[in-house]
């Protein structure tokens, strides 16, 4: 007879303390993003949940996303796979394929109706009738359609699921695009970046496992405990902007001394992620730290906002009132003044420039 | 006769299908198909874009060979547009290379291909007392320890080591049980786990291997940190036309590169060192060596004809690919083909491939016969990438229905796969291809002052024919020989990391910081028109992207990538493809189980996804460049 153990039973299986799994509940109240008083919530749900069945399609996509969830460092990809969910369905780390994994998916989606996790790596290709995308002989319509039916929770992960991706690019020739129009009007959990970082996509999917219900979102469904800020605002080279000191060329003294990238084509002002904070590898990195400007990766159309060289606030288009082109016009103003050193000839440019940009 | 298909391949990159149609009394295939399911078009939308961006586009063709596609795309815009990079943008490029190379092969042979040789039901039976006595043995017995000529050596002790113990084996065991006893198999659910093939294993290398298989999930993150150091993430790290966009400064703490970011990336070079010399290799010999005493040679298919590589790892910063600054300028010199490999190292012939052969208009090819496009009546059968007419034509399923397969057409169109060719013939691509290419021309002294890394190749395939007891030419051309020789290009790949670190650390100590070269950056120095290719020798073997650049803007791009090579459907005159003919060479021992099809398939490591080509909707003819540039 099968029984479906709790984080709490995998742990007392594999001889672990009491004392370690609250502290594995610690790091996942803090990977979630959730404030210490949720911790007793946290303590609850992942003793007594059942360990979340998860199932996981791809459509159009690069199997980035997928790579991306296996380099989580805390908790590490092995833990959540074999602890903390049971992955039954995943076209890169199933044992299976062909007819039985096809069949063994009907039976989870049967079995597990009304209950498992849905995750989806890839874009949906609308373009006639769905041929561009095929998968075990079916569309990968047919099988999106088939699988969001008795899910829980969608998540989509990544830019493509999230936004159409790069194939929704111009003139995106399959017709691709996001998967929330496509699966029968079920709320998505997106999870844009390309691909997302990787403690982010297995805090989302660890949140939705323990307690069953969808992190706090935006308004456009992003949890906003990833998606809350701008890159720009938790930039670690902000102070730099905000002095007026940029690096002008990938290799001169400012690039060197790890200034601004905002004259690079820095899209960091306009793209909500949480690569200044959170960071890649657990703070080791991300782009800007490495000197490479932000290409906004999570944002929902930035394929098209090219090249990306040039720079903000030619593009983004936010839809409130916190508009870049103002706020950040001003802020780029002040940063200017107050880059003393920086030549008559340069400033009067860029003073141009963001006058340019205010009458946009 | 029985016609079995196996649809989707799982543990690859993308949507694949294969279709064969086996004696069940001989186990022998008789015909295979081999079909990429998917088509996404990222060529055509590279169209009227800066070539400056087009590594960031065309890097997401794959996230599996991330940093592939970027490196090949700015080798092909910098070759178009005549840049050459400074040498610290060439060392740390080629450490990203190579820290890809290691990394995608480790996670292929323990989380995309393990499980085809082992299993976890097996691992069940395994004694953890003699599992830790057989981790002993296979570290006695298999470590080939082959390093970098006057290393640096900034490590005090191995610091990643297999564990040895009991204890540990029976940890893993329990673990195993209690997924096993739960019926919620998770990722091991539905194989065919009772495939006699599990059987040829003893139980504790099964044990073994899935100890391995867990601690690589979580190692594999940390061999790649030189991508995130220097790119400033992992998958799709970041690049630029001219050189890096890491800036170097020995005197800045908040430098993309200094003292502590460098520490950083000899950790993880170091690391995957030991990673392959303590675990990889031993682990692989270990399961090769009963496969190899099992009689278990087959699958070689189009290995044994003809295989094709590009060579790589320039020493410097050089000037041009199709000016011949590339193949002048090479660590490992396996551009060329090796034909007939299969007849004996004495019969087979090698064919250099140059930068002439690469602007020739009739050596490198792409037909349509059985991919869904056609070609119009006025062009020749085969067009070079520059010339790319690509027209779509579905023509759907011999039975089933356009949305719904039941079986493909083999006599006519059945891929989203281009057939590509060199001088009108099909080639493998591959590790297995790059080792065959420096074994064959060595033999025929063809490799005259071999470097370090040639001479590293050739040492391994001595050591690895010694352990298996069978000549290169027996054990190399087949499914065995191509898993291994991914091996050993991994254990070569953490060996150039080092090798190119040092050479970095050199330079910066030399006073050269310069990581870029912004002579060309902006679009008024380039050429109204130009042209240019960009060669990687990948981890799944030979990529070629092509790249045509008219007023600042790409005006065509196409890449023929290392899976069209590989997974292409067949061709009239010109037979099959290496995945059909590796699955024709293969036996199946029961046809409604073919393990050994999907292990064959695997043992090249398909990526789907990156052999994407253009395609027009409208079925509109697209990029007809109708004159050679290299030629006006």
């Amino acid at each position: 007879m099968e029984t479906r153990e709790s984080l709490w039973e995998a742990y007392l299986k594999r001889g672990f303390s009491r004392r370690s799994f609250l502290k594995g509940c610690v790091a996942l109240t803090s990977l979630m993003g959730l404030s210490t008083d949720m911790f007793s919530k946290v303590v609850e749900a992942a003793e007594t949940k059942p360990l979340p069945v998860v199932v996981w399609i791809h459509g159009h996509e690069c199997t980035g996303c997928d790579e991306s969830f296996i380099r989580s460092g805390a908790p590490l990809a092995s833990d959540v796979v074999l602890s903390s969910i049971a992955l039954e369905y995943d076209h890169l780390l199933s044992a299976a394929c062909g007819a039985p994994f096809e069949a063994h998916l009907d039976e989870v989606i049967n079995k597990y109706n009304g209950s498992y996790i849905l995750c989806v790596e890839g874009a949906i290709a609308t373009k006639d009738s769905g041929v561009y995308c095929m998968s075990g002989g079916h569309t990968f319509t047919h099988l999106l359609e088939k699988a969001a039916k008795g899910a829980a929770a969608i998540i989509a992960y990544g830019s493509c699921s999230a936004y159409g991706g790069i194939q929704a690019a111009k003139p995106n020739p399959t017709g691709s695009a996001g998967i929330e129009r496509f699966v029968g009007g079920k709320p998505v959990v997106k999870v844009p970046g390309c691909p997302p970082i990787p403690e982010v996509m297995t805090g989302v999917v660890m949140h939705v496992a323990l307690f069953g219900t969808l992190p706090p979102l935006d308004g456009d469904g992003r949890p906003k405990q990833f998606y809350g800020n701008r890159i720009h605002d938790t930039c670690y080279r902000r102070p730099f902007f905000d002095a007026g000191m940029f690096a002008e060329t990938f290799d001169d003294q400012g690039a060197k001394a790890g200034w601004c990238l905002y004259k690079l084509g820095c899209r960091g002002p306009e793209t909500y992620n949480s690569c200044g904070n959170l960071r890649w590898w657990q703070g080791m990195s991300y782009p800007i730290q490495s000197g490479a400007p932000c290409i906004g990766c999570s944002n929902s159309n930035f394929w098209d906002e090219d090249p990306f060289t040039n720079r903000l606030p030619k593009y983004g288009k936010l839809g409130d009132a916190d508009k870049i082109g103002t706020a950040l016009g001003v802020l780029t103003a002040a940063g200017v003044v107050g880059h003393a050193v920086a030549s008559i000839v340069q400033r009067n440019s860029r003073d141009n420039l963001i006058d340019e940009e205010h009458k946009e | 006769m029985q016609h079995v298909v196996v649809d989707p391949i799982t543990r690859i990159e993308g949507h694949l299908r294969v279709e064969i149609s086996v004696d069940e009394t001989s186990g022998t295939v008789t015909d295979a198909i081999s079909s990429g399911t998917a088509w996404r078009g990222l060529e055509l939308v590279l169209r009227d874009r800066d070539p400056r961006d087009a590594w960031a586009y065309i890097q997401r063709i794959c996230g599996v060979c991330t940093t592939a596609h970027a490196l090949a795309s700015v080798r092909a815009v910098e070759d178009a547009l005549g840049i050459s990079i400074p040498n610290n943008a060439n060392y740390i490029r080629n450490i990203m290379a190579a820290t890809l190379t290691v990394q995608d092969h480790i996670v292929h042979f323990y989380h995309l291909h393990a499980l085809d040789w082992v299993s976890p039901v097996e691992a069940l039976s395994a004694d953890p007392v003699k599992t830790a006595e057989l981790q002993t043995a296979i570290l006695n017995a298999y470590r080939l320890d082959l390093k970098v000529p006057e290393e640096v050596n900034t490590e005090a002790y191995p610091h990643d080591f297999p564990a040895a113990t009991p204890q540990y084996f029976a940890a893993i065991k329990s673990r195993v049980q209690a997924i096993v006893a739960s019926g919620q198999l998770g990722i091991f659910a539905a194989q065919w786990w009772d495939h006699p093939d599990y059987k040829l294993l003893p139980p504790e290398v099964h044990l073994l291997a899935v100890a391995h298989y867990l601690e690589m999930l979580d190692k594999q993150r940390e061999i790649v940190t030189p991508h995130v150091i220097f790119g400033g993430k992992n998958p799709h790290p970041h690049y630029a036309v001219g050189g890096m966009p890491c800036a170097i400064s020995m005197n800045d703490g908040n430098a993309p590169i200094n003292t502590a970011r460098l520490a950083i990336v000899d950790r993880a070079i170091n690391m995957a060192r030991d990673l392959v010399n303590n675990y990889y290799l031993p682990d692989l010999v270990a399961i090769g060596v009963i496969y190899a005493k099992a009689g278990r040679v087959d699958g070689g298919g189009l290995a044994k004809t003809r295989v094709l590589a590009f060579g790589d790892y320039p020493l410097t910063g050089y000037k041009g690919t199709s000016s011949g600054g590339y193949f002048d300028n090479l660590l490992i010199r396996s551009n060329g083909v090796v034909e007939d490999f299969g007849m004996g190292v004495a019969k087979a012939r090698f064919t250099e491939v140059t930068a002439e052969d690469l602007k020739a208009p009739e050596n490198f090819t792409e037909g349509v016969e059985h991919a869904w496009y056609e070609y119009p009546d006025n062009v020749p059968k085969d067009l070079h990438p520059w010339q790319g007419v690509t027209k779509d034509k579905y023509t759907g399923p011999k039975t089933g229905t356009p949305t719904m397969w039941e079986t493909l057409n083999e006599a006519g169109k059945y891929s989203w796969l281009k057939t590509p060719k060199w001088k009108g013939k099909l080639c493998e691509v591959g590790p297995l291809a790059h080792y065959i290419i420096i074994y064959t021309k060595a033999a025929k002294g063809l490799l005259p002052e071999p470097t370090w890394a040639e001479q590293m190749m050739l040492k391994q395939i001595e050591a690895v024919s010694g352990v298996l007891g069978v000549p290169a030419e027996v054990w190399m051309p087949t499914m065995l020989g191509r898993t291994a020789c991914r091996c050993l290009d991994a254990q070569l790949a953490a060996e150039v990391n080092k090798f190119f670190f040092d050479k970095l650390i050199a330079n910066i100590k030399a006073g050269d910081t310069t990581t870029m070269n912004e002579e060309k950056w902006y679009p008024e120095t380039w050429a109204t028109e130009c042209m240019g290719v960009g060669l990687y020798e990948a981890p799944r073997g030979g990529l070629s992207h092509w790249v045509c650049i008219k007023d600042g803007k790409i005006s065509n791009y196409q890449c023929i990538v290392p899976t069209t090579w590989n997974a292409c459907p067949r061709d009239d005159q010109a037979g099959h493809g290496a995945y059909e003919l590796a699955m024709m060479t293969t036996h199946v021992a029961v046809p409604d189980k073919p393990l050994e099809i999907a292990k064959v398939i695997r043992s090249f490591d398909p990526c789907m996804a990156c052999a994407t080509h253009i395609y027009n909707a409208k079925g509109e003819k697209l990029n007809i460049i109708s004159t050679d540039p290299y030629r006006r």
